[in-house]
């Protein structure tokens, strides 16, 4: 890894640099939630903050988009990618992109993703838990690779990772806002990382849940917790790494059809049904649970399928915990 | 590449097979691809009809063959619009999907299809590739219909019933609707048309087990039956092999909608399937 510290002073200069780049879309404030919005100017962001409701797939895997428009009777490619960059993301989004990718890239490639992902500049940011967060024990609280700079907060500025090739070239041309890293630095940085590693709350025991939950198949505690669940999907739609979307054919007008993707909850009726009304996942006990085994899907080249954001637990209206919910099973077989 | 796009399509024909279930001949618009395209039996493709939508559906030719043909049962919407279309449209077609049965690891070997239904339409598929090529040791059909009416391809399989032996395949018989076609056959051909299920027509029949693979395609409660018949009978959980069906919209493991199992293993049924063993079954919640 290369490197640099960008002094508090040159921040708003850093910021404008990279206006050369395309848009710059970054953590705003509205009401009590943050999102990912446009901004023009660095002070619009509120680099201060926790998660925002939507993570930052909705730039790669968009609520709703255009796969095709019917002209002349066959499907011609809809996109329209320009540059952008992602300013402010958190390390746990950074390894829930590192998901998609995994789904979106590889063969055969999506390409509607893929375009996104090469037409994105990610700056990292470095940031502290909340009683939420869990990343910790998901070993997704640090990235080490997924972004193209990465900035760590000191007292007079900011510790910059270098993570790209196209990183590098955005300090190399702005030289004169970076400055060769110090001891005093290094110390910094170190400090500022011990402390935010002491100081998550929640923890997820990690060890052997995939299989400590597959053999907790019928307990009783998914039956009590699908009672909770108001199946209302929220749960998917924030998560970062979960991508289920539905296709359909619309007509603009009687004679141009488009074919759209949107997101798509399997905590919805309709997301096992085929033809003949036969569904794979009936009731609300097996979505729910299903949600759950999905989310804590290991792959030993890769770990789970949750970053452990704690979003789910923030815009769940019924309040359910998604730790909670994992030690209680855990707990419900021991 | 986008993997969404679909290919024109002709369709040569259409041909009533029952009165849910129709046959289409297609044939891409462009010659190319006529040559190139080439699959395995098991695997599906997706129609693409614009403006309306898209739907996964078996080949139930054989890549001996061409052109490639489906069988489309009208289900739903967009079945049933499928079923208006007449010979000399054009609809979309991507794929071949998903993984297709292992035939080069079966030569050599008894093959037990036993097809329930639409089931039929996927082993169509292998049987011809199994009677072109010849590489089998003996085929078994094992077909389970409602009536005479239902019965798929009824040309084809009245004809290997009465003259399968010369080319090592037998072909059984069960009905549950009663009608004089049905007793005509049964009377000429007790031995293989029985009134029942798809699993008594493994009465009476002896299989050399330790060199045969079955390969079963139905609705999903027929699984468990048939199963049960074959485990009974010592055959290897992973010698079973059956094709699954599962919602699908994409067909190429982005859009989550066929996602089986749990944090242990997960499995996507347009990829890692359509085609799995019964052990993967039990290794697999939610698989069957
Ligand atoms: C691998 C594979 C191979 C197949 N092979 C064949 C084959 O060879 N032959 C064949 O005939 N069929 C085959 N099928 C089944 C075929 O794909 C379905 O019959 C077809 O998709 C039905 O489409 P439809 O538009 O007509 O039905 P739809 O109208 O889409 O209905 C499909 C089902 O989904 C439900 N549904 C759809 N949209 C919604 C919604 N928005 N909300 C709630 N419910 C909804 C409907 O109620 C219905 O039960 C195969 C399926 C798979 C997965
Ligand atoms: S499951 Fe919950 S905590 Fe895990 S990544 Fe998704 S939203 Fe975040
Ligand atoms: S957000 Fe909460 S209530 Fe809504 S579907 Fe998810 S778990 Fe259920
Ligand atoms: S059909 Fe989309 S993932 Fe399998």
């Amino acid at each position: 890894m290369r490197y640099v510290k960008l002094p508090s002073g040159n921040f708003e200069d850093f910021f404008n640099s990279l206006r050369g780049i395309g848009q710059i879309y970054g953590p705003v404030k509205e009401g009590k939630t943050h999102h990912f919005r446009r901004v023009e100017e660095a002070g619009e962001m509120d680099l201060k903050y926790t998660r925002t409701m939507l993570p930052p797939k909705k730039f790669f895997v968009r609520p709703r988009e255009r796969l095709f428009s019917l002209e002349d009777g066959w499907w011609r490619k809809e996109g329209d990618e320009n540059p952008f960059v992602l300013f402010g993301v958190h390390s746990c989004d950074v390894h829930a992109l590192k998901i998609l990718d995994r789904v979106y890239l590889s063969e055969p490639v999506d390409p509607y993703y893929a375009e996104r992902r090469k037409s994105a500049f990610i700056v990292g940011i470095s940031c502290l838990p909340d009683e939420l967060c869990f990343c910790k024990s998901l070993g997704t609280h640090f990235a080490m690779d997924g972004f193209d700079l990465f900035l760590h907060e000191l007292p007079d500025g900011w510790l910059v990772r270098i993570g790209s090739v196209r990183g590098h070239e955005v300090v190399w041309e702005n030289a004169r806002l970076f400055d060769e890293v110090s001891d005093e630095d290094i110390a910094n940085f170190k400090a500022f990382e011990e402390r935010r590693a002491e100081a998550f709350k929640r923890e997820l025991r990690s060890e052997g849940l995939a299989d400590t939950l597959d053999l907790a198949y019928n307990s009783p505690v998914w039956k009590e917790y699908a009672e909770k669940c108001l199946a209302c999907g929220n749960c998917n739609l924030v998560c970062p790494t979960c991508r289920c979307y539905e296709v359909c054919d619309r007509w603009v007008d009687a004679y141009r059809a488009v074919r759209e993707r949107r997101y798509d909850s399997c905590f919805m009726e309709s997301h096992g049904l085929v033809a003949g009304g036969h569904n794979f996942r009936p009731t609300r006990l097996d979505r729910f649970r299903h949600r759950y085994y999905c989310k804590s899907y290991f792959d030993p080249s890769a770990g789970f399928n949750c970053v452990g954001c704690g979003r789910c637990d923030e815009f769940c209206p019924a309040g359910i915990e998604h730790v909670k919910v994992l030690d209680e099973i855990r707990g419900s077989l021991e | 590449m986008n993997p969404y796009e679909s290919h024109p399509a002709r369709i040569l024909e259409v041909k009533d097979l029952t009165p849910r279930e129709k046959l289409f001949t297609l044939r891409f618009l462009d010659e190319k691809l006529n040559e190139e395209f080439t699959f395995r039996p098991g695997q599906f493709v997706i129609v693409d009809v614009p403006g309306f939508g898209e739907f996964p559906i078996s080949l139930c030719s054989s890549p001996t063959r061409s052109p490639i043909q489906l069988c489309i049962r009208k289900a739903g919407r967009m079945t049933k619009f499928i079923h208006g279309m007449k010979e000399g449209s054009v609809v979309g077609i991507r794929g071949p999907y998903g993984n297709g049965f292992p035939m080069e690891d079966m030569e050599g070997s008894n093959l037990i299809l036993v097809a329930g239904g639409l089931g039929m339409a996927p082993l169509r598929s292998v049987l011809w590739y199994a009677l072109d090529t010849g590489r089998y040791e003996h085929v078994w059909l094992f077909y389970g219909t409602k009536a005479y009416e239902d019965i798929l391809f009824r040309d084809e399989v009245l004809h290997l019933l009465k003259h399968g032996s010369a080319m090592n395949c037998t072909v059984k018989l069960a009905y549950e609707i009663e009608s004089p076609s049905c007793i005509y056959l049964e009377q000429g051909f007790s031995d293989r048309v029985c009134r029942g299920v798809v699993t008594d027509l493994f009465r009476g029949e002896n299989f050399d087990i330790e060199n045969s693979y079955a390969l079963i395609c139905g609705p999903p409660i027929m699984y468990r039956f048939v199963i049960r018949e074959l485990l009974n009978r010592k055959l290897s959980p992973g010698r079973i092999y059956m094709t699954l069906e599962r919602r699908m919209r994409c067909g190429v493991g982005k859009c989550g909608h066929c996602v089986v199992g749990t944090s242990v293993s997960m499995k996507y049924i347009c990829q890692d399937g359509p085609v799995f063993t019964y052990w993967d079954a039990l290794s697999t919640r939610g698989l069957i």
